[in-house]
C-alpha cells in the first residue's frame, strides 16, 4: 500500500532562488550586530529628521529590555550579532525602469515585476535589500491625488507631519521585541495616501527582495485610505536561499477611514533560511472595510498574525489565508481582531497544509470588548495533513466581554478523505487526479480571492504532482 | 493548620499570546485554614472493590509511576508543538489537568489519599458515593486514586454541597487508571456555597479499550478551578466528558481539559454547556492532542455558552494539536445570547423573554444533570437548578 501513497511535491522555489552576487564596489553593507552606533549609522544614512533619530534610539532601548516571546516557534537560530541591518545599492531610487542598475533590474525582470506593472498595476514599488530601488505610479492615478512613494521621501516632503502623526502609532515599539527592533533599524517601504472619495480601480504593488546573505529587511509600509476611498494593495516577497539566517521584521500600518475600503493581499515566498517576524495592523473607522488575503509559502520560521482593530461602528473585517508548511518550515500564522465599535463584524477563514515534516500552526485571537454591541465574529480554520511526519496545530482564542454578540468558531483537522477519492474514482477520475482535485478544492477559497495573476502564481506554488503505482 | 496558597494551575499545553492572560491561572489565597486532610468514606464498599485508606499522596501515586513508561508509550515519534509546556509537569506521577502545583500542595501538607481498587472482571452496579457535606468555615483537601483492573467497571459519585451562604475551601485530587477494557465513570456534582473557594483536579490513563467518562456540574462556589488530563495510552481507549456550569455574581470558573491521544483508534469527546450571568467570568481551555502514532483516532470538542449579562467575561481556547495524518479532529464553539429567531419562536408560543431564558438555562444544565446515575442526587440537582432560575 505504501507504494500507492500519493506524493505531493514540495513547492518549486527555483523561480525565486537565483542569487546575484553583491560586490563591495556597488553595494554598501553595514557591519553585523545591533548597537547604538549601528542604529545611529542607519539614521545618518537615511538622513532622518531629529525626532526619527531619537525614536530609533528609544526603540533600541525597548528592544534590549523586551524578552523573546515564550509562545511561538523557536528562534534560537537567529543571532542578531550575525545579521547586517542595512544593505543598499550605492545608486539612488529611480523613477524610470531603464535607470535601475542592470543587476537589480535583471532580478526583478526574472520575477516578472515590470511586466505586471505594464499589464495590471496602477503603481509599483520595488525594494532590493534595505532600500527602494524603483518607485512609479501611473499618471492617471497620481492625477487623482493618490500618493504612492517611498517612506523616506515622504518624511521630508509635504506629508512629513502625516507620517509623524501615524508612524508606529498602531504598532508601538513596546508591542513586542521585533516591533522594537523594527523601530530601531527600519529602512525602505512605502507610503500610500488615498484622498477622500477616491477609488483606485487597479491595484498598487510593492515587491520586496532580500538578496544579501545574513541580512535583515525592515521595511515599513504606511497606508492611509481616507473617508470613502478604496484601494487594493498587493505585497510580494522573495529571497534566494543561503546557509545563514536572514531576518525579515517589517511593519505594516493601515488606517482605513470612514466608509473606506482597503484590500491588502500578500504572497510571501521568502526562502527557507528566512526568519519572518513581521507585524501588520489595521484600524478601521465607522463603516470601513478591511480585507486581508494572505498566502504564506516561504520562510524557515514565521510569526505572522495581521491584526485588525474595528474601532468605528459598523466596521468590517475579512481575513482569508492559506499557509503551506513544507520540509524544514515552521510557519506560525493566523489573525487577530479586536471589536470595539457597535455592529462590527469579522470573518476569519484559513486553510493550512502541512507536509514533509513541516509545522503549520494556526493561531488567532478574537476579542469582543464591552462596547461592541451586536458584534458578530466567525472563525473557520481547516488543516490538511499530507503525511504523519508533519504537524498541524490550531490554537485559537476568544475573549468576549458582552452578551450582545454572536461568536461562532469551527475547526477541522484531517487528511484527504478516502471516501471522496473513491467517489471521484467511481465517476471515472483517476486516483491521482482525484487527490489533486481535492487539494485544489481545499485551497480554492483563498485562490479565488486573489487577483488572477496571483492566483496563477499561487496555483504554481502549490502545484501538486501525484505519483501513483 | 493555616496556609498560604500560591499556585500556578491549568497551564495550557502550548503557550499563546500573553496579552490574553489565558496561558495559566493563579490560585492565590493567604491564611487559608485547612483542617481536614483525608477524604469522606462511602457508606459501603461494594464487593470486588477494595479501599486502602490513609495512604500518603506520594505512595498512592506509585501505581502510575510503575506504569509510567506504558502510559507515555507511543508507536510514533512525538515532537513538540510551538510553545510546548509539557516539561513543567514531567515530574508528576500522572499528569493532571491542573498540574504539578496541586501534587506539591498535597504532598507538602501531608494529605492522605484513599485508593480504590476494582478487581479484574468485576462490574460494580451501584455507584460508590462520596459525600462532601461542607460546613461554613471548613477547609479540606482530599485525594483519591481509582484503579480499575482489566474489564472491570465502576462509577464514583462526588456529591459536594454546603449551605448557600457558607464560606470555606475544598481542594480535590482524583487520579484514575483504567486497565484493558475497564470503564471508570466519575460524576462530580458541585453545589458549594457562594463564598467557597474550590479546586478539582483530575488525571487519567487508559490502557487498551479502557474508558474514562467524566460528568461534571459546576453550579456553586465563588472561585472554582477544575482540570482534567486524560492519557489515551493504548488503542481504542476512550475519554468522554460532559460538563454543565452556571456562574453568577462575581464568581469565576477556570477550566483546563486535555485529551492526549497516543494509542491508535482512540476517541475523545468533550462537551461543555454553560451559562454566565451578572458579572461572572469563565475561562475554558480544552485541547485535543493527536500524538504521532495515534492513527485512526477521533476527537471532538464543543462549547455552547449562553451569556445573559452585559458584564460577563467569557474566554475560550479550543486547541487541536496534531502530528498524525489519519485522524479526525474538530472543535466548535457557539457563544452569545439567545438568538432572535429562537426568541421570536418562543414568543409566538406565548412564552415571554424571561421565561424563554429560564427554559434555555434549564435545558443546558439539565441535559448534563440527567446523566447523573443516582436518582436521589439527580433530583437534588434538579431542584437546585429550579431554585436558581
Amino acid at each position: 500500500m505504501a507504494d500507492n501513497k500519493q506524493v505531493v511535491a514540495d513547492i518549486d522555489r527555483s523561480l525565486y532562488d537565483f542569487k546575484d552576487i553583491e560586490n563591495e564596489k556597488d553595494f554598501y553593507r553595514m557591519e553585523e550586530g545591533l548597537t547604538k552606533e549601528t542604529v545611529l549609522k542607519v539614521s545618518e544614512e537615511k538622513n532622518d529628521p531629529e525626532w526619527m533619530r531619537d525614536f530609533r534610539l528609544q526603540c533600541l532601548e525597548h528592544y534590549e529590555n523586551i524578552k523573546m516571546p515564550n509562545w511561538g516557534p523557536s528562534i534560537e537560530g537567529l543571532d542578531m550579532a550575525r545579521i547586517s541591518s542595512y544593505v543598499r545599492h550605492k545608486s539612488d531610487m529611480k523613477g524610470k525602469w531603464e535607470d535601475v542598475p542592470e543587476e537589480i533590474k535583471n532580478t526583478f525582470e526574472k520575477l516578472g515585476i515590470p511586466q505586471a506593472e505594464r499589464e495590471s498595476l496602477a503603481g509599483v514599488g520595488a525594494q532590493y535589500d534595505s532600500e527602494l530601488v524603483y518607485h512609479n505610479v501611473k499618471d492617471e492615478v497620481a492625477a487623482q491625488g493618490v500618493i504612492y512613494t517611498d517612506l523616506e521621501s515622504a518624511l521630508h516632503g509635504e506629508y512629513a507631519d502625516m507620517i509623524k502623526e501615524h508612524f508606529m502609532k498602531l504598532v508601538p515599539p513596546t508591542d513586542h521585541k521585533f516591533a522594537a527592533l523594527h523601530g530601531a533599524v527600519w529602512s525602505g517601504g512605502s507610503f500610500v495616501y488615498v484622498p477622500k472619495g477616491v477609488k483606485v480601480d487597479i491595484p498598487l504593488q510593492s515587491y520586496f527582495r532580500l538578496n544579501a546573505a545574513g541580512a535583515g529587511q525592515f521595511e515599513h509600509t504606511l497606508i492611509i485610505v481616507d473617508e470613502g476611498a478604496d484601494l487594493h494593495f498587493i505585497e510580494g516577497c522573495s529571497a534566494p536561499k543561503y546557509n545563514v539566517a536572514n531576518l525579515h521584521a517589517g511593519c505594516v500600518e493601515l488606517y482605513v477611514g470612514k466608509n473606506a475600503r482597503l484590500r491588502y493581499s500578500t504572497i510571501e515566498n521568502w526562502s527557507k533560511n528566512m526568519y519572518n517576524l513581521n507585524t501588520k495592523r489595521a484600524v478601521v473607522e465607522e463603516g470601513g472595510i478591511m480585507e486581508w488575503v494572505s498566502g504564506s509559502f516561504g520562510s524557515h520560521t514565521s510569526y505572522l498574525y495581521p491584526m485588525t482593530i474595528l474601532k468605528g461602528d459598523g466596521s468590517k473585517m475579512e481575513f482569508t489565508g492559506i499557509t503551506f508548511a513544507g520540509k524544514g518550515q515552521n510557519l506560525d500564522t493566523g489573525a487577530k481582531v479586536v471589536h470595539i465599535g457597535e455592529r462590527t463584524s469579522s470573518v476569519i477563514s484559513t486553510k493550512s497544509i502541512s507536509k514533509d515534516g513541516g509545522i503549520g500552526t494556526y493561531r488567532s485571537s478574537v476579542t469582543i470588548q464591552k462596547t461592541a454591541k451586536k458584534a458578530k465574529a466567525s472563525v473557520s480554520c481547516d488543516s490538511l495533513m499530507l503525511d504523519s511526519i508533519s504537524r498541524a496545530d490550531t490554537i485559537p482564542a476568544m475573549d468576549i466581554r458582552t452578551n450582545d454578540a454572536d461568536v461562532g468558531h469551527e475547526a477541522k483537522i484531517g487528511r484527504i478523505s478516502d471516501e471522496a477519492v473513491f467517489y471521484l474514482m467511481s465517476r471515472g477520475i483517476t486516483e491521482e487526479d482525484a487527490k489533486a482535485m481535492i487539494v485544489s478544492g481545499f485551497a480554492n477559497p483563498v485562490s479565488k480571492e486573489l487577483p488572477l495573476e496571483y492566483a496563477v502564481e499561487m496555483n504554481n506554488l502549490i502545484k501538486l504532482e501525484m505519483s501513483g503505482h | 493548620m493555616n496556609t498560604d496558597l500560591n499556585m500556578k494551575v491549568n497551564v495550557l499545553p502550548v503557550f499563546t499570546y500573553n496579552f490574553l492572560h489565558v496561558n495559566d491561572s493563579a490560585i492565590n489565597a493567604s491564611d487559608i485554614e485547612i483542617e481536614k486532610l483525608s477524604s469522606p468514606k462511602p457508606k459501603e464498599v461494594p464487593q470486588g472493590v477494595s479501599l486502602k485508606s490513609e495512604v500518603s499522596f506520594e505512595e498512592a501515586g506509585q501505581i502510575f509511576r510503575d506504569n509510567k513508561e506504558r502510559i507515555l508509550s507511543s508507536t510514533g515519534v512525538p515532537g513538540e508543538p510551538n510553545g510546548d509546556t509539557s516539561a513543567r509537569d514531567k515530574e508528576q506521577a500522572l499528569r493532571t489537568g491542573m498540574g504539578i502545583d496541586v501534587d506539591n500542595l498535597m504532598n507538602s501538607l501531608g494529605v492522605k489519599a484513599d485508593v480504590y481498587t476494582v478487581e479484574e472482571g468485576v462490574k460494580v452496579e451501584k455507584p460508590i458515593i462520596l459525600s462532601y457535606d461542607m460546613q461554613d468555615g471548613d477547609g479540606a483537601l482530599s485525594a483519591h486514586v481509582i484503579h480499575a483492573r482489566k474489564n472491570s467497571e465502576v462509577t464514583i459519585i462526588m456529591d459536594i454541597t454546603s449551605d448557600n451562604e457558607a464560606k470555606g475551601f475544598l481542594g480535590l485530587s482524583t487520579r484514575i487508571l483504567a486497565e484493558e477494557g475497564a470503564k471508570v465513570t466519575v460524576v462530580r456534582s458541585q453545589l458549594l456555597g457562594k463564598e467557597f473557594v474550590h479546586f478539582d483536579d483530575l488525571g487519567g490513563a487508559c490502557f487498551e479499550k479502557g474508558a474514562i467518562r467524566v460528568i461534571s456540574l459546576e453550579l456553586g462556589g465563588k472561585n472554582v478551578w477544575t482540570g482534567c488530563y486524560t492519557n489515551l495510552s493504548e488503542k481504542e481507549s476512550d475519554f468522554t466528558s460532559d460538563m454543565g456550569y452556571l456562574r453568577r455574581g462575581d464568581h469565576s470558573l477556570d477550566i483546563n481539559y486535555v485529551a492526549d491521544h497516543r494509542g491508535k483508534k482512540t476517541n475523545a469527546n468533550m462537551q461543555f454547556k454553560g451559562v454566565l450571568m451578572e458579572e461572572a467570568q469563565k475561562t475554558l481551555r480544552f485541547t485535543i492532542d493527536f500524538k504521532n502514532g495515534s492513527s485512526g483516532s477521533a476527537g471532538d470538542e464543543q462549547e455552547d455558552t449562553l451569556l445573559l449579562s452585559q458584564d460577563v467575561i467569557n474566554r475560550t481556547m479550543p486547541i487541536i494539536l496534531c502530528q498524525e495524518e489519519d485522524v479526525d479532529g474538530r472543535h466548535g464553539a457557539t457563544i452569545g445570547q439567545l438568538g432572535e429567531d429562537l426568541l421570536f419562536y418562543m414568543q409566538s408560543r406565548g412564552i415571554d423573554e424571561e421565561e424563554a431564558k429560564r427554559i434555555m438555562i434549564k435545558a443546558r444544565l439539565e441535559s448534563v444533570a440527567r446523566m447523573i446515575p443516582d436518582p436521589e442526587l439527580m433530583q437534588r440537582v434538579h431542584y437546585y437548578i429550579q431554585n436558581i432560575v
